[in-house]
């Protein structure tokens, strides 16, 4: 088993360097910053940005958008899917909602939230219509999914419905969410910085990768997109530790650890 | 005296129990025998209050009940030690819970399985877990739904050894539904027979009356074989 995880992360180290080699190629053979820069141009790109003295400042606010809107999602995600299962109501007043978000294109409501909201709030809002239906949809699927003869066991032993949801739905939700969780935080962070092209608030990613097409500085916008691809990463990093650490001490045994 | 009168139960059209009287003493166990499918567990779930009856009155079971279920139905993510917690939230402090738990933890042995989780534990282990988690719960009253159907002979007899011990210690009243004559006869205190559906009560026999255990194991397979022969039952209510 070991040796077939470390087999896998050979491959994908192969493939990076692939990349790269690829990337190097056709920069000389193209020849022409404006469509492929080189690695040493982005290079100095990246060291230029890094070197701005708003960089903390643009990187720090689009980190917040995205982790804000996403605790966000996260929460209404949880309380509708719980309120869902308890209620057919909400439950068919949330397949609609659900399938609008789904099924819409994503630059329609965009287009719609830049009328109607401020540029602060855009990439929140695109983040959201974007991973709200993953979320609530698991959230939901995690709670259909507990074993019913579990919650019969303690309805018989007269448990407190409070204790009940603490004690079993959230873990089961947990369970099922902890599957996507480092995805849909990919996604999110994606569309906020999207968001961001669009509405350009202030101090932005999404603002300066839009400053870097206007003046075709395609080195700039590969910059800006290896710092996109390490955040993400980073988050990836924090939300697997985070399950890690959480399952570890909730669900693994004392004679396995 | 635990209580059931004229209960009666249809699936749709499908008649299930059909005027059910049924006296269950105090401090004792009452085993439930019957055919396949007569409705046994359908009665159980009525007095445990998990599905309603059509018709019907029980009395003496509107308190905390325990049920050991055919099944453990322990909470995979909690250790043996959260999931005895977790009935008794509510019910007591937390000292005093955690003061039970180890107490019967110790008294049948288990107390090194404590911090281990159901995963880790064999099907007996389990079982014996569901069996503690109903002696535990501050409750009168026992109900039993098969709980040593799906054990090997080996566990099947360590469990019942188990739950006498526990019986005797709580002088709990205890309702089992089984389908093993032996089972009935070594654990009963009154064994109930019910016929073929819809059920009706065919035969009740309090144990402490038959003093040849082959006899009366030879009189419960007649009864339970001749699915045609009602019985007609005198029972003041």
């Amino acid at each position: 088993m070991k040796k077939f995880i470390l087999r896998d992360r050979d491959l994908s180290l192969y493939s990076k360097i692939l990349i790269v080699c690829l990337w190097i190629a056709l920069s000389r053979i193209i020849d022409n910053e404006i469509i492929l820069p080189t690695v040493t141009s982005t290079i100095n790109g990246l060291g230029k940005i890094i070197s701005n003295p708003e960089f903390l400042n643009i990187l720090g606010y689009s980190i917040l958008r995205s982790l804000f809107g996403f605790i966000i999602s996260l929460s209404i995600a949880i309380v509708m899917g719980v309120l869902s299962r308890f209620s057919k109501f909400i439950y068919n007043l949330m397949v609609p909602v659900v399938k609008f978000l789904s099924s819409t294109p994503t630059i329609a409501i965009i287009i719609l939230a830049l009328i109607w909201l401020s540029n602060e709030i855009v990439p929140l809002f695109v983040g959201f219509i974007m991973v709200f239906p993953i979320l609530y949809e698991t959230v939901l699927k995690s709670i259909l999914n507990i074993d019913n003869k579990i919650l019969e066991m303690a309805r018989v032993y007269n448990v407190n419905k409070i204790d009940v949801l603490k004690e079993i739905y959230l873990p089961s939700i947990f369970i099922g969410l902890s599957n996507i969780l480092s995805s849909a935080m990919g996604i999110n962070l994606k569309m906020v910085i999207a968001g961001e092209v669009l509405s350009q608030p202030k101090y932005a990613i999404g603002t300066n990768l839009q400053i870097q097409k206007i003046y075709l500085n395609t080195p700039g916008v590969f910059a800006w997109i290896i710092i996109i691809l390490a955040i993400g990463k980073f988050f990836e990093y924090i939300m697997k530790g985070l399950v890690l650490c959480i399952r570890s001490k909730r669900y693994i045994s004392p004679m396995e650890n | 005296m635990y209580k059931v009168q004229k209960i009666y139960k249809s699936y749709g059209e499908l008649k299930v129990l059909n005027n059910i009287y049924l006296e269950f003493p105090k401090e004792k166990t009452t085993c439930i025998l019957g055919p396949s499918g007569c409705g046994k567990t359908t009665l159980l779930n009525i007095l445990a209050g998990l599905i309603p009856k059509d018709s019907g009155e029980i009395f003496g079971f509107e308190g905390d009940k325990s049920y050991i279920f055919q099944e453990d139905r322990l909470i995979p993510w909690k250790t043996v030690k959260e999931n005895l917690e977790f009935v008794l939230k509510g019910k007591m402090d937390k000292n005093r819970a955690q003061e039970i738990i180890d107490n019967y933890l110790g008294l049948v042995n288990l107390e090194e399985y404590k911090y281990y989780y159901p995963k880790d534990l064999s099907g007996g282990m389990r079982q014996r877990i569901n069996i503690l988690r109903a002696f535990i719960y501050p409750s009168k009253l026992i109900i039993m739904d098969e709980p040593f159907k799906s054990l090997d002979i080996n566990n099947k007899k360590i469990l019942m050894d188990f739950f006498v011990d526990l019986r005797e210690k709580d002088n709990k009243t205890c309702i089992m539904v089984t389908h093993d004559i032996e089972e009935a006869i070594s654990l009963g205190h009154r064994i109930v027979i019910l016929s073929e559906k819809p059920s009706k009560v065919k035969r009740i026999l309090d144990l402490e009356n038959y003093k040849d255990r082959f006899k009366l194991k030879e009189e419960i397979n007649r009864e339970l074989k001749n699915g045609m022969i009602v019985i007609p039952l005198n029972i003041n209510t």
